[in-house]
C-alpha cells in the first residue's frame, strides 16, 4: 500500500473546475426545484383534480423511481427525438427531481398555514391571490426552510451521479484525471473530502437559515 | 407504444429487477446490524469510541453514496480491498444505509419519554433490560416507518451500482434503450418494476406498523 | 338608537344563516348609527360571533341584508370576480379583531400594519411606516415595531392587530372576542385601546365575554341566544334589570363567575 497524491495536484485545476461545476449546478438546481415546487404546490392545491391530475402523476413518478434512471430517460430518450446537451439534461432532470420532493412539502406547509390568516388577511380587503402571495406563501415558505434546506443538502450530493451522463462535474472530472494516471484512490478520496467540507458548511448554513426563520413562523 | 417489444424485453427486466430486490434486501440486513452496532457505540461508556461512531455516521451522511461506491470499488484495490461488483454494492449499500439507519434508530430511541426509562429503572430493571422490555417496544413503531422510508432510498440508491456493472434493473434498462431505440417502452416497463418494489416496501412497512402498533395507543 | 335622520353607518335587516340543517341566525336586525358602540353578548353558540363574521362577508348570509354606511355589504346579484371586487373594496372599510388575534407571523409588528395600507392603498413606504409607527405609538407599542409577532405577548399582539385594521382608516370596527383567548392579567392593557377608541368615536362592534367592560365602554347592548336577539337595550338596563328570564340566567351565571 502506498499512496501517492501527486497526481491529485498536478490535476488541481481540473479538479477545481469539476467542483465549480458542481457549485454551479447546485445552484441552478436549487432555484428550478424551490421557485418550481411552489408553483406546483399552488397549481394542484388550488385547481381541481381533473385539471391537476397529469402534475400529480409525475411528481408520483419522479419519487418512486431512481434518479438515474430518469437521467437515462432524459438523456438517450428525449436526446433520440431532439438534441439536447448533457447538461442541460442534468440540470433539468435533477431540477424536475428536486422539484417533485419539494413540491411535497411545500403542499404540505401551505397546508399547515392556519384559515385565521386567510381571514385576518380577506378582512383587511385582499383579494385571493394577493393573500396566497402576500400571507400564504411566504408563511409556508418559512416552515419548509428545514426539510427544504435537508433536500438541497442531499441533492448536492446527487450531482455526482451526473457524471453518468457525461457532465463534467468533481466526479466526472476526477475520473478522467484517474484515466490518465491510474490513481483512483487518491482521487476519489480528495472528492469525497471536498464533498464533505461542502456538506459541512451547507449544514452550518442550514442552522443558521433555521434560526433566522424559527421566529417568523 | 410497441407492445411486443415489451412483452420480448419483460422476462429480461423481471430478471434484472430481481437483482435490484436481492442487492437491497442484503444491505438492509447487514445495514440493520451495522446500525445497531453504532447506536450501541454512540452511548458507550469510552468517549473515543462515541466520538468514532460519530465521525462515521457523519462522514458517511456528508458524502454521496455514488462515490462511496467509487472509492471503495476502484479504489478499494489500492488499500487491498478486491470486491466483486455485486458484494461490492451490497457492502457499500449497507455500510452507508447503516449510519443513516442508525440515526433514525436513536432517534426513535429517543423520543420514548425519559419518565419511562426512570420507571423502568426504579422498578429494579438493569439498562439493557430496561431498553428491550420498556423501551424498544415504544420506539419500534416510529422506527419502522423511518426504516421503510430508508429501505425506499436504498432500493432508489441500488441503481447506482449499475455503474460498476452490476446488471439490475437501471444497467439492463440503459442496455436496452440502447439497443432497442425504444426509451419509452423500456423506461415505462422498467419505471414500473421499480414502482413495484417499492409499493411492496411500503406494504410490508405498513404491515409491521400495525403489528408494532397493536397494543400501543399510537 | 334610531331616532336620527343620518344614515346608520352599519344596518343589519332580516339576517338569516344556516350551517348544513343549523340555522344560526334566524333573523337579526340592528342598526348602529355612526361613532356609537354595541355590544353583543349571549352564550357560545348563541350566534354572536356568526352575526359580526356575517357584517364582514366571512360567513355567507342567506337571507337579508347588511349595509355599511349606504353601501351593500352583501351582494348575492354578483358573482365571481365582481363580487369578489367588491367585497374587497368594503372590506378595506371594516377593521377585524380576531379572537386569536391572527397576527402575520413572517411580518414584523410594523409590516404587519403596513402591508395593507402599501399594497391595497398604494401608500409610499415612508408614509406607511409614518402611519404604522403612529398607530403603534396609539396602542404602545412603538418600541416593538420591528419585533416579530412570536417575540410578543398576548395582549401586545392583539393591540398589535387592532392597530393593523386602524391601518386602513375603517369606518367601523368589529371586535370578535378580542379578549377571550388572553391571560386575566393582559385584558386590561387591550380593554383600554379599546376605551380609547370609543373616546374618539369610533363605531364599534363588539362580541364579548366581558360584561364589566360592555356596560362601561358601551351606547347599546344586546343579548343573543339561539340565533335570535332575546332583548336589547342600554347597558344600564340591559345588565341591571334585564326583562327577559333567559338574560337573567345568563347574566347571573357570567357576573357570578366573574365577581
Amino acid at each position: 500500500m502506498e499512496f501517492d497524491f501527486s497526481p491529485v495536484i498536478d490535476y488541481w485545476p481540473t479538479l477545481l473546475q469539476g467542483v465549480g461545476v458542481t457549485l454551479l449546478i447546485g445552484l441552478a438546481v436549487a432555484v428550478m426545484s424551490i421557485i418550481g415546487g411552489q408553483i406546483v404546490a399552488v397549481i394542484t392545491l388550488y385547481t381541481r383534480k381533473m385539471v391537476n391530475w397529469p402534475l400529480r402523476f409525475f411528481i408520483w413518478l419522479f419519487m418512486t423511481t431512481p434518479l438515474l434512471l430518469q437521467l437515462y430517460f432524459l438523456y438517450f430518450g428525449i436526446g433520440e427525438w431532439i438534441l439536447i446537451p448533457a447538461i442541460v439534461v442534468g440540470v433539468l432532470g435533477l431540477g424536475f427531481h428536486y422539484m417533485a420532493y419539494n413540491a411535497d412539502i411545500f403542499i404540505a406547509t401551505i397546508k399547515s398555514v392556519s384559515s385565521g390568516q386567510y381571514e385576518a388577511s380577506r378582512s383587511l380587503g385582499f383579494g385571493h391571490i394577493r393573500t396566497l402571495l402576500y400571507i400564504i406563501l411566504p408563511q409556508a415558505f418559512y416552515r419548509a426552510l428545514p426539510q427544504l434546506s435537508n433536500n438541497m443538502i442531499i441533492m448536492v450530493k446527487d450531482i455526482s451521479v451526473l457524471s453518468a451522463i457525461g457532465i463534467g462535474e468533481m466526479v466526472y472530472a476526477s475520473q478522467y484525471a484517474i484515466s490518465v494516471t491510474f490513481r483512483p484512490f487518491e482521487f476519489y478520496i480528495t472528492i469525497a473530502v471536498i464533498y464533505y467540507l461542502i456538506n459541512l458548511m451547507m449544514e452550518a448554513g442550514q442552522t443558521w437559515i433555521e434560526r433566522r426563520a424559527a421566529y417568523r413562523s | 407504444m410497441d407492445i411486443n417489444l415489451m412483452i420480448e424485453i419483460a422476462p429480461l427486466l423481471v430478471k434484472a429487477a430481481w437483482v435490484t430486490v436481492d442487492i437491497s434486501a442484503r444491505a438492509l440486513f447487514f445495514g440493520f446490524f451495522i446500525a445497531s452496532a453504532l447506536v450501541a457505540l454512540r452511548t458507550s461508556r469510552i468517549p473515543p469510541v462515541r466520538w468514532l461512531a460519530r465521525a462515521y455516521i457523519s462522514v458517511v451522511r456528508g458524502t454521496p453514496y455514488f462515490v462511496q461506491l467509487l472509492l471503495i470499488f476502484y479504489g478499494g484495490p489500492a488499500i487491498g480491498l478486491r470486491l466483486d461488483p455485486f458484494t461490492c454494492g451490497v457492502v457499500v449499500g449497507a455500510f452507508n444505509i447503516g449510519a443513516y439507519m442508525s440515526e433514525a434508530m436513536r432517534g426513535a430511541i429517543e423520543s420514548v419519554d425519559s419518565g419511562q426509562n426512570e420507571a423502568s429503572r426504579s422498578l429494579g430493571f438493569g439498562r439493557l433490560a430496561t431498553l428491550q422490555h420498556i423501551i424498544l417496544p415504544q420506539a419500534a413503531p416510529l422506527m419502522i416507518r423511518s426504516v421503510g422510508v430508508l429501505a425506499i432510498i436504498l432500493v432508489k440508491n441500488s441503481s447506482l451500482v449499475s455503474i460498476i456493472s452490476v446488471v439490475e434493473l437501471t444497467y439492463q434498462a440503459q442496455r436496452l434503450i440502447g439497443s432497442t431505440y425504444k426509451p419509452l417502452e423500456v423506461f415505462t416497463l422498467s419505471a414500473l418494476m421499480y414502482i413495484v418494489i417499492i409499493y411492496a416496501v411500503m406494504g410490508i412497512v405498513e404491515f409491521l406498523y400495525r403489528r408494532a402498533t397493536r397494543y400501543t395507543f399510537l | 338608537m334610531t331616532q336620527t335622520t343620518e344614515t346608520p353607518m352599519v344596518e343589519l335587516k332580516g339576517i338569516k344563516k344556516r350551517f348544513g340543517d343549523l340555522e344560526v341566525l334566524k333573523g337579526i336586525d340592528l342598526s348602529v348609527d355612526r361613532g356609537k358602540i354595541i355590544s353583543i353578548i349571549g352564550p357560545s353558540g348563541s350566534g354572536k360571533s356568526t352575526l359580526l363574521r356575517s357584517v364582514n362577508n366571512l360567513e355567507v348570509i342567506d337571507e337579508g341584508s347588511i349595509m355599511l354606511d349606504g353601501v351593500q355589504v352583501n351582494r348575492p346579484d354578483l358573482k365571481g370576480l365582481a363580487y369578489e371586487k367588491h367585497i374587497n373594496h368594503i372590506r378595506q372599510n371594516m377593521g377585524m379583531v380576531f379572537q386569536h388575534f391572527n397576527l402575520f407571523p413572517h411580518l414584523s409588528t410594523l409590516e404587519n400594519v403596513t402591508l395593507a395600507p402599501r399594497k391595497l392603498k398604494g401608500m409610499s413606504a415612508n408614509e406607511a411606516r409614518e402611519l404604522g409607527m403612529e398607530l403603534l405609538e396609539r396602542v404602545g407599542l412603538a418600541d416593538k415595531a420591528q419585533a416579530y409577532p412570536s417575540a410578543l405577548s398576548g395582549g401586545q399582539k392583539q393591540r398589535v392587530a387592532i392597530a393593523r385594521a386602524l391601518a386602513m382608516r375603517p369606518k367601523v370596527m368589529l371586535f370578535d372576542e378580542a379578549t377571550s383567548a388572553l391571560d386575566p392579567e393582559l385584558v386590561e392593557e387591550v380593554n383600554l385601546v379599546m376605551k380609547g377608541l370609543a373616546e374618539e368615536h369610533m363605531t364599534m362592534l363588539i362580541v364579548t365575554h366581558e360584561m364589566t367592560f360592555a356596560r362601561d365602554v358601551s351606547d347599546w347592548a344586546m343579548f343573543m341566544d339561539g340565533g335570535v336577539v332575546v332583548e336589547a337595550n342600554t347597558p344600564d338596563h340591559l345588565f341591571s334589570h334585564p326583562d327577559q328570564e333567559r338574560t337573567q340566567h345568563f347574566l347571573r351565571k357570567h357576573l357570578g363567575a366573574q365577581a
